[in-house]
């Protein structure tokens, strides 16, 4: 069991601030399997994003552990660390922090070059990740020749192209209204169903968060409702 | 090597700010240029004018003697010395000249015209007559051109020469010497017999002149005429050590202007570098959050200094050769008397200015690149994917 296990979670606990002290997260116990759909939920400086920036190994944690696919990544080296965000996590944010001076095309190639593969190979592999998107043919546009809605489904096609194990969305929709909103949420699940992978996303989107396989409420950097999704 | 192309992008996507701090680095790579153009152009007029107007080593009589006798036998050992080229034995000695109301003291030099003119190029520096009047040991005598216009004469007139102790002596003036120094205002030649004569001295010489092949091998060889020989050997180099000393004081100084312009320029490039980090905060996070080193990022920022810094220096080189061309051209015209005898401002342009300067410049701009990538490269990735 515990091999499937993908995201095992132990004790976390960040504690922010000099003099005054406050705890994001409160001991955290927290499992995630394979291909599961979460959702994070919680309200404002409940410790969701801190969360998930510790799954996605962009913080460190005061105490507790992370173990992915069993590896604690918390004493991870800095170059270790960067070579797991690259080849198993992906990255989805509120705003798609696309390389504005990049069109698409180049954008999804961009994890891929830093994970050394050839220019031509990345190449192609970012065009079938922009076909899957549905913008394929908007491969040559730049992100502000884009709307919010595509630059976002050029960075769900990023966050994918290394074909990560877990992908991390902090407010995917966060932006968008709410028909460019189900668009972007109906895209996550197809791709988490035929990928196999991961996704764990922060909303605030109660609505949204039904749509998960198990939502995980979060308050006072607590867990207070771990449940299934009917 | 996906760091080039981002830094590429990068710097495309700020032209205009990119475009004046490439001119900046341009510019001070172009002054530079043509100021060390200058300074060497200076350098080797001086030494040349230097080296052309006087002999390369000097030997002058033994401590404590005033005059070289039996000179043929040091002349025939100086003759045999490696690199010499030519030698020249003289007499001089101390003189006044008359023309009518018009008297003038002067250094007369009695000299063998053929080896005083391999030793000296004297030939080419004679403006009116001729060299050869000193042949034979008559009352012939060259004049600088500046004692004959103080004394108002001309070829062809005849001066008196006092020597003390002697009875005056006519001299019928055969050339005009005109070698661009202050030696013009005081210098006369006769015929090394005639003027020995003229002093009753005797066959001696009161030193010898010598052209070697190699101008800077000449304190070697005043060096090996000092230790073999009880001779006083002096070489060019010794004889003009203030002036020299002068420039190479003068090139320190410069070295540090030199520096001052290269940081103006250094901190456009920083100025421009920091003005992209700023803006590419979120960009940067992003890089990180995808996996991407430090390293990499350090890697980003350095090359568009490197690249901002070798437009710049290419720029510089073609606007400094063109400087340099123009002013070369122009002939700016300085006063003689404050720069040693040089009435244009002479330029030398080795393809080593151009090196020094952009190597220079390079060094510089990476360095002034060094702050700004550092910053970038120690961001905080969830900071600074949550400051857009």
């Amino acid at each position: 069991m515990s091999d499937k296990k993908k995201i095992k979670i132990r004790d976390l606990t960040k504690i922010y601030g000099d003099g005054v002290e406050v705890r994001a997260l409160d001991g955290v116990d927290l499992d995630i399997e394979k291909g599961e759909f979460i959702a994070i939920i919680g309200p404002s400086g409940s410790g969701k994003s801190t969360l998930l920036n510790m799954i996605g190994i962009l913080d460190t944690p005061t105490s507790g552990t992370i173990l992915l696919d069993g590896v604690d990544v918390t004493t991870a080296s800095q170059k270790q660390r960067s070579k797991i965000r690259n080849q198993k996590l992906g990255f989805i944010f509120q705003y798609h922090h696309l390389l504005p001076d990049f069109n698409a095309v180049e954008n999804v190639m961009m994890p891929l070059l830093i994970n050394g593969i050839k220019k031509s190979k990345a190449k192609k592999i970012a065009c079938e990740m922009l076909e899957e998107v549905g913008l394929y043919d908007r491969a040559n546009h730049r992100p502000n020749q884009l709307s919010g809605g595509q630059n976002q489904r050029v960075a769900i096609a990023r966050a994918l192209a290394n074909n990560p194990d877990i992908v991390i969305g902090d407010e995917p929709t966060g932006n968008l209204d709410s028909k460019a909103s189900d668009i972007i949420y109906d895209l996550l699940r197809k791709l988490n169903k035929e990928h196999d992978q991961t996704f764990i996303l922060v909303t605030h989107d109660e609505r949204m968060a039904d749509k998960t396989d198990r939502i995980i409420r979060l308050v006072d950097g607590k867990i207070v409702e771990n449940s299934k999704v009917e | 090597m996906f760091e080039m192309s981002i830094a590429f992008r990068h710097i495309n996507s700020h032209r205009r700010q990119t475009l004046f701090s490439v001119i900046s680095v341009a510019l001070s790579v172009a002054i530079i240029i043509v100021s060390i153009s200058m300074l060497n152009g200076f350098m080797e007029n001086i030494i040349d004018s230097t080296v052309e107007n006087q002999a390369h080593t000097t030997v002058f009589p033994k401590e404590n003697e005033d005059e070289i006798y039996l000179y043929h036998g040091l002349e025939d050992y100086l003759t045999q010395q490696e690199g010499v080229l030519a030698v020249s034995c003289y007499y001089q000695g101390e003189a006044a000249l008359q023309y009518r109301h018009n008297v003038e003291g002067i250094v007369l030099s009695g000299i063998i015209p053929e080896n005083e003119d391999r030793v000296l190029n004297m030939e080419k520096d004679i403006i009116a007559g001729k060299l050869e009047s000193l042949v034979i040991p008559g009352n012939n005598i060259i004049l600088g051109s500046k004692l004959a216009q103080n004394l108002e004469v001309d070829i062809g007139d005849t001066v008196t020469a006092q020597v003390p102790g002697t009875s005056p002596t006519d001299f019928k003036i055969t050339g005009i010497i005109r070698t661009g120094t202050p030696a013009d205002e005081t210098s006369a030649y006769g015929n090394l017999r005639r003027v020995q004569d003229l002093y009753n001295s005797g066959d001696i010489i009161t030193g010898i002149g010598i052209r070697i092949s190699d101008i800077y091998s000449a304190e070697m060889l005043a060096n090996t005429i000092d230790r073999q020989t009880d001779y006083d050997a002096v070489s060019w180099i010794e004889l003009n050590s203030e002036i020299l000393t002068l420039i190479n004081t003068q090139k320190q100084f410069v070295v540090i202007f030199y520096i001052m312009i290269f940081a103006i320029s250094g901190f456009s490039i920083a100025n421009i570098l920091s003005m992209i980090v700023m803006e590419k905060v979120g960009e940067i996070g992003m890089l990180l959050a995808m996996g991407t080193t430090r390293r990499s990022i350090l890697c980003i920022f350095l090359l568009e200094a490197c690249i901002l810094g070798m437009i710049g220096v290419l720029v510089g080189c073609v606007i400094g050769y063109i400087f340099c061309l123009v002013i070369v051209s122009i002939t700016i015209p300085v006063p003689p008397e404050m720069y040693f005898g040089l009435d244009h401002l002479p330029l030398l342009i080795t393809p080593q200015n151009f090196i020094i300067a952009g190597s220079f410049s390079m060094i510089i701009n990476l360095i002034a690149g060094i702050q700004p990538a550092r910053k970038a490269s120690k961001m905080d990735p969830v900071e600074a994917i949550h400051s857009v």
